[in-house]
């Protein structure tokens, strides 16, 4: 698939999950195919023993809420998926995200429409989410073609000093 | 224009901005913590192949660690150091305080400036009149070190007015916790939240600052009150008057109509934000009873002189409860000065408190409060998410310093007016 768009098994965790519930702070200075072994270890403890490449991680509301370490963003990545579709984000992940890499989307509706093990199909650019099993058809959020942009490059720091370029 | 629209103007060269639009600003400040100022170091390292533009405008505090509990820490602390002095940036040791008191009784902050850091409180620094918001480590190590710039999509404003004058017993960390529950957790993403009216307008700045310390929690992307006289005042005495000409800002009266919710505090009971989020807000009285084994003052919006006087008021001539630690972490080297000055170190202490050093305290136990299964904490920190503090079954109450206080005499959640 190209530019964004996935079919993965998806995961599930709920709503306002901390940062430090993706990473839990004393995990924060291993090596970051250790942490990725304890991502989720409170929220989702089967998560990190079986996740698969290209899999696809499904929250609730305000996912990544509370502290606005990228660690937790760069640790998801580490494992493995694909994106993740959440009910909403909160800001500092959101920015993270997309800073770092990862891809994501707000589709408000979700978790209801999901059981974990599902098969998702997700088009981040066009905003859409189906669900293989029901047929469903979620409508995202859009998002915003800066944010694409910065997606598209592999994150912030290598579109940074464009950026700054572009602005003078 | 707002103040946020136009500082970000200002910031941005441009004459006018709105909502929704993506700018890249100057940046007047970056302050980092000893965690965040390693893990954005190692990014800037290992990625970033460019000079460290402004080493001036970028403050590290060490205040996760106070004194280092392992030879991990050390390490960290070793090459956060190196790093700092490398580079040139501003670095306050071990013991200088939490990062945000630190940076203001310093005078790093100032009305008017563009300030970055990577903890998710910083907006806390809109009680100055400073836009101020959190970003992560990639923007910090990629954007703000080599250009002294980031990017930002102009917020839409909420404005929260409040009026009334608080009940006794009730203080504004109360009224901060009770708006985390009213507006909801997540209720404002991406919003510019004004804090506004009489109520705010009579807080003294150290208690203002408490309302944009809950910008994070509700989702916002920043937080403040227009500076008045008490700021100018404050941040000329700190030399630190930041950025405050050539802003155009106009009062609400003359701006496009903005989201506004209004509130009562004159009938607020002390409240408690209950585990496991900091939206599970209750009044006191719903939980008191429930026994504590620890109790708290300190994190990054706690242990405040405003905190630390109230601990004392409940606390002068009278003993902690046998079954309970209370833990005392003054905000700043300041804050820790004039406890001294005014006795209270020594009536606290007589008391059967534990004086901490200046630090963020318990905030994820990376240097103490760790607690077993089954223990209880209450304190003036700001999260209470399980397993942030040792064992995920281990339980954080929230609440302000009358009513941590009055638990730790009584030994169980009290409400503070049944001991005043």
């Amino acid at each position: 698939m190209t530019d964004f768009q996935f079919k993965g098994r998806c995961w599930s965790v709920g709503d306002f999950v901390p940062t430090d519930q993706i990473v839990k702070s004393h995990r924060v200075f291993l090596r970051l195919d250790e942490i990725a072994r304890y991502v989720l270890e409170d929220a989702n403890p089967a998560f990190a023993a079986g996740v698969k490449a290209g899999d696809v991680l499904v929250a609730g509301r305000h996912f990544g809420q509370s502290s606005g370490r990228a660690i937790a963003v760069r640790a998801l990545r580490a494992t493995g998926i694909s994106c993740v579709v959440a009910e909403s984000f909160a800001r500092t992940f959101y920015r993270n995200a997309f800073e770092v890499g990862l891809p994501i989307l707000e589709a408000p509706g979700i978790h209801a429409a999901t059981v974990e093990g599902d098969v998702l199909e997700v088009d981040v650019p066009g905003g859409q989410v189906k669900v293989q099993r029901t047929g469903q058809v979620l409508q995202g959020n859009r998002t915003d073609p800066f944010l694409l942009e910065m997606l598209r490059a592999g994150g912030i720091i290598a579109v940074g000093s464009r950026l700054v370029e572009g602005d003078k | 224009m707002n103040l946020i629209e136009s500082i970000l103007a200002r910031a941005s060269g441009k004459r006018r901005v709105q909502p929704g639009d993506i700018v890249i600003a100057e940046v007047d400040r970056m302050i980092m913590h000893d965690l965040s100022g390693y893990m954005t170091s190692r990014v800037y390292e290992e990625k970033v192949k460019q000079p460290l533009k402004h080493p001036d405008r970028v403050v590290m505090v060490f205040d996760h660690i106070f004194s280092p509990p392992r030879e991990r820490e050390a390490e960290v602390l070793q090459s956060n150091r190196e790093w700092a002095v490398r580079y040139g940036i501003r670095l306050l040791d071990c013991g200088s305080g939490n990062i945000h008191n630190a940076v203001v009784r310093e005078g790093f902050i100032g009305p008017g400036m563009v300030v970055v850091g990577s903890d998710s409180h910083t907006p806390v620094h809109g009680a100055l009149g400073a836009f101020a918001v959190a970003v992560g480590n990639d923007c910090h190590a990629g954007m703000v070190f080599p250009h002294s710039k980031a990017w930002f999509r102009v917020p839409a404003t909420l404005r929260i007015e409040l009026d009334g004058r608080l009940p006794e017993g009730s203080t504004p960390r109360d009224v901060a916790l009770w708006l985390v529950g009213q507006i909801g957790e997540g209720g404002a993403i991406y919003k510019a939240l004004e804090f506004a009216g009489p109520f705010v307008d009579e807080l003294e700045l150290f208690d203002r600052w408490l309302l944009p310390l809950i910008t994070v929690d509700v989702g916002a992307k920043c937080g403040y009150a227009e500076p008045d006289e008490k700021v100018f005042e404050f941040a000329r005495a700190q030399h630190a008057m930041g950025h405050w000409e050539g802003l155009d800002i106009v009062p609400p009266s003359r701006r496009r109509p903005e989201e506004v919710r209004q509130y009562d505090v004159s009938r607020l009971e002390p409240q408690i934000a209950c585990p496991p989020t900091v939206g599970n807000v209750k009044p006191v009285t719903a939980v008191a009873g429930q026994p504590i084994q620890w109790a708290e003052i300190g994190g990054h919006g706690g242990g405040r002189i405003e905190d630390i006087r109230l601990l004392a008021r409940v606390l002068e001539g009278k003993r902690v409860h046998p079954d309970v630690r209370l833990n005392v972490v003054p905000a700043s080297r300041a804050a820790f000065g004039e406890a001294l000055r005014e006795g209270l170190v020594e009536l606290l202490h007589e008391a059967g408190a534990m004086w901490f050093p200046p630090s963020t305290g318990s905030n994820q136990n990376v240097n103490m409060g760790a607690m077993a299964a089954g223990e209880s904490m209450i304190s003036t920190h700001s999260r209470n998410f399980p397993g942030r503090n040792g064992s995920a079954a281990a339980s954080m109450y929230l609440a302000s310093a009358l009513t941590v206080g009055a638990s730790a005499l009584r030994g169980c959640i009290t409400d503070a007016r049944d001991v005043l």
